[in-house]
């Protein structure tokens, strides 16, 4: 094995110059200047909304920035697709499946690039004995003649970055590479990176494990709030400095907290568990608590909402409700039990777009109705407009389409259709995603002002104050188990994420 | 167009035309209702053409072999429709996910061939006579297959606007997932889309029995072809969400004039087809243009935001 070639990492070809890309008149990156050089790996380090994506996506053209210049072998360039970098040797392997699960693993190898060709057509042969060069390249052993359908997580995330390095590859852009991998494939998949660098390709490696990266990377840059925050070689950083970096704050050294003994518990999960998501979650929600969940993209919080909301069928476990076990197979079991939940895809789960904001905001409360009465009355109307003035929805009329309001407005509605099923337990999931401040604000007062009456809430969410704001209690999962149970009182945005990273680990009762 | 044939037909602008035109076209307006409600719940059904064959064949088992009271023979009629229709089309795609284009492809298939087997091919005259008297009888100077179209759009334009099964459609048809999310039983309303369209196409099926006094096998061959001109051509999509049964009425009276119109003029049947498939292109064509144009101008003003 390669020793770390800290001191070795050749030259800068490749450069971003301030780089910046504002999306509206939101600023997602604001000018980066970052060098790489070649055979090395190069850690992207920072918090979700950081602006590592865009930074990725600008340097493998899927995206052209706002401003600012990129420098490849000292000339400028100008990337208008993905194409145009694939050119130049930059390929990219997001955190997306871009397999086609019907061919063979040869098939996917070659998908965008052209096949050995004879004169009667394309030379198999020679196809599967190239692709599989390729994934010896990277330390895989796999039959290129499978089917990808047929072949685990893992193996298609190889397949993937062997595509990748099919050309005259110098720079390797790898975006969570080892979230769906076991720690055996990881290591293989380590050893076969330090091998492509070695052999001059620039790798850039995002992961939000922070012990990965420690394992794999030569330097490091470090994003916050669209700035580069700091670059430098990976023995310059501590991990209290890594952190401290990602988040601008020190991280604390908080002595082990205690569990939260709140007051009586309504609602009760034991022993939860759903393949591939979440594993044995038992969670407690007290009566007028607001509790929130979070963890990294892929950690089960979602789908552990959303499970008890009884939209994943194959899910085990019990489900209790002051003590009494309930069976949640669908929605209209959960609701029968007062459960409402607010999903995170506002468009697709929440909303029926074409729809009036009034058909909208009254389509949970009507559905135990006769379906042969008559959809609206006086009454719902004007429960709907108190609602709707209370939460300062602002639009033309409450029979406009829903489509047309603002994504804070339209999650009011949201509020509103589940607020008036007048229910126990409210979920949300990611309750302001895409909502600008102003409306963010309102909805946390409207959430705050609801758990003062007595309506006990859970919310699941990737963004860590918006939980210190609204949360009683926080619960941090990892790879689909709850690892920490933090009191509001000891809870801080460090503590949190060492715990989401899976850095910290503590026994949950 | 009703000015063009005025203009050039003689014959066409006369009382007596417009109920030819309007009793003529009472086996599509009466299908094509049904197919609206299915189509605005995102779905479709193929089968109605040939459900409609089925059911008239059934109408004359229970009227001639069970010798059954006219009324009771068309009770059955037409709960045998919607309940082949729900428990196959509506249990299939409903409850079990089943692509409704392969179901009801199958069940059309299915029922052209019961059709055949228990007719044995053959068309039969029913023998109670009052039935084909039902046909041409009028209540207050009204046809009587003309004031069947008027309850059956009144009572589905009440069903659509002031019921929340009307309001459920157009949910499940503008997003099924936030329809299930919101505790919307869809599975039961999507079965009850299904009969609902084949027991308005077994009523078809009694009204093609009554017009021609036979249960026929042959019949009904190009309904669905018409049926969906119709809906599509009163701004129901197949995308669903969208559209209702006053914009079908148009749909099933443009092609009735039209029809009418061309025969009157004495145009071969072949042109009329031409002609209906021409303005059906035309006029989906130019709503997906439009619609393009509207998203793409909403897609600016939200750019803008």
């Amino acid at each position: 094995m390669l020793l770390k070639n800290e001191n070795l990492s050749g030259a800068a070809f490749f450069e971003t110059r301030d780089v910046a890309k504002s999306y509206g008149g939101v600023k997602a990156l604001r000018g980066v200047s970052l060098d790489i050089r070649s055979g090395e790996i190069l850690g992207l380090c920072g918090e979700n909304g950081s602006g590592k994506s865009t930074l990725l996506k600008i340097i493998s053209g899927q995206i052209q920035p706002t401003s600012g210049t990129l420098y490849f072998d000292g000339r400028e360039v100008n990337f208008k697709n993905p194409n145009d970098a694939l050119k130049m040797g930059i390929s990219a392997v997001t955190q997306e499946r871009t397999l086609a699960y019907d061919l063979t693993v040869a098939e996917n190898i070659y998908l965008s690039h052209l096949k050995p060709k004879t004169l009667l057509g394309i030379n198999w042969k020679k196809t599967h004995e190239q692709s599989k060069d390729m994934l010896d390249r990277i330390g895989c052993e796999l039959d290129t003649n499978a089917l990808v359908r047929d072949i685990l997580p893992g193996q298609a995330q190889m397949v993937e970055i062997a595509r990748a390095i099919i050309g005259k590859t110098r720079i390797l852009i790898l975006d969570e590479p080892t979230s769906s991998l076991t720690s055996h494939e990881v290591e293989k998949l380590f050893s076969a990176l330090r091998n492509l660098a070695a052999q001059g390709v620039s790798i850039i490696f995002i992961s939000h494990r922070i012990e990965e990266i420690y394992a794999i990377c030569d330097r490091l840059a470090v994003l916050r709030d669209g700035n580069l925050v700091s670059t430098g070689l990976i023995s310059e950083y501590s991990e209290k400095k890594l952190i401290h970096d990602m988040i601008g704050r020190d991280p604390s050294t908080l002595a082990k907290n205690e569990i939260f003994q709140g007051a009586d518990s309504l609602l009760r999960t034991q022993n939860f568990s759903l393949i591939n998501k979440f594993e044995d979650v038992s969670i407690s929600l007290n009566k007028g608590e607001i509790l929130g969940v979070i963890g990294l993209v892929g950690a089960g919080h979602s789908e552990l909402l959303e499970s008890i909301f009884g939209l994943h069928g194959q899910r085990k476990g019990v489900l209790q409700i002051n003590g009494v076990n309930i069976r949640v197979r669908n929605p209209r079991d959960a609701m029968r039990h007062k459960i409402a939940f607010v999903p995170a895809d506002r468009k697709n789960q929440g909303l029926v777009l074409g729809m009036s904001i009034l058909e909208n905001a009254l389509m949970a409360s009507t559905s135990w109705k006769n379906r042969l009465v008559r959809p609206r009355s006086k009454k719902t109307d004007e429960q709907v407009r108190t609602y709707s003035s209370d939460f300062n929805i602002v639009c033309s009329s409450l029979d406009a389409p829903v489509s047309s309001l603002s994504g804070g407005n339209q999650q009011k509605v949201l509020l509103t259709k589940w607020l008036s099923t007048n229910p126990d337990i409210l979920l949300l999931d990611e309750p302001t995603r895409g909502v600008d401040v102003g409306a963010k604000s309102e909805i946390y007062r409207i959430l705050l002002d609801q758990r003062d009456r007595g309506l006990s809430i859970i919310v699941s969410s990737s963004e860590i104050p918006e939980l210190l704001t609204l949360c009683d209690r926080i619960l941090v999962m990892f790879r689909g188990k709850v690892v920490a149970n933090l009191n509001r009182a000891l809870a801080d945005e460090s503590r949190i994420v060492q715990y989401a990273m899976g850095q910290l680990e503590e026994a949950v009762a | 167009m009703i000015i063009f044939f005025t203009i050039t037909q003689e014959r066409f602008f006369t009382l007596s035309n417009f109920t030819v035109i309007l009793t003529s076209s009472s086996i599509l307006w009466v299908t094509a209702m049904g197919l609206t409600f299915v189509m605005i719940a995102g779905g479709f059904d193929l089968s109605v053409g040939s459900m409609m064959a089925l059911s008239g064949i059934a109408l004359g088992y229970f009227s001639n072999q069970l010798d059954l009271n006219l009324a009771v023979a068309i009770f059955l009629t037409l709960l045998f429709g919607v309940v082949v229709g729900g428990l196959i089309n509506g249990i299939a795609i409903g409850k079990l996910g089943l692509s409704f284009l392969v179901v009801t492809l199958g069940s059309s298939t299915l029922f052209i061939g019961l059709t055949q087997f228990w007719s044995g091919t053959k068309t039969s005259a029913i023998e109670n006579k009052n039935l084909q008297i039902l046909a041409y009888e009028s209540l207050f100077f009204i046809p009587n297959q003309v004031v069947v179209m008027i309850l059956v759009y009144l009572i589905l334009l009440y069903v659509q606007k002031f019921t929340l099964f009307g309001r459920d459609i157009y949910a499940i048809g503008g997003n099924k997932e936030a329809a299930k999310l919101s505790g919307i039983n869809t599975v039961r309303i999507i079965v009850l889309v299904y009969a609902l369209a084949a027991g308005f196409a077994a009523l078809a099926g009694v009204i093609q029995d009554a017009r021609i006094g036979a249960a026929s096998p042959q019949v009904g061959q190009n309904l669905i072809f018409t049926a969906t001109a119709a809906v599509l051509l009163g701004g129901t999509s197949f995308s669903g969400g969208v559209g209702g049964v006053s914009g079908t009425v148009v749909g099933v009276l443009f092609l009735g004039v039209l029809q009418n119109g061309l025969s009157v003029a004495g145009v071969a049947d072949y042109w009329q087809l031409i002609v209906t498939g021409l303005i059906l292109i035309g006029a989906i064509g130019l709503d997906a243009l439009q619609q393009k144009r509207r998203s793409s101008a909403a897609r600016a003003v939200s750019d803008q935001k």
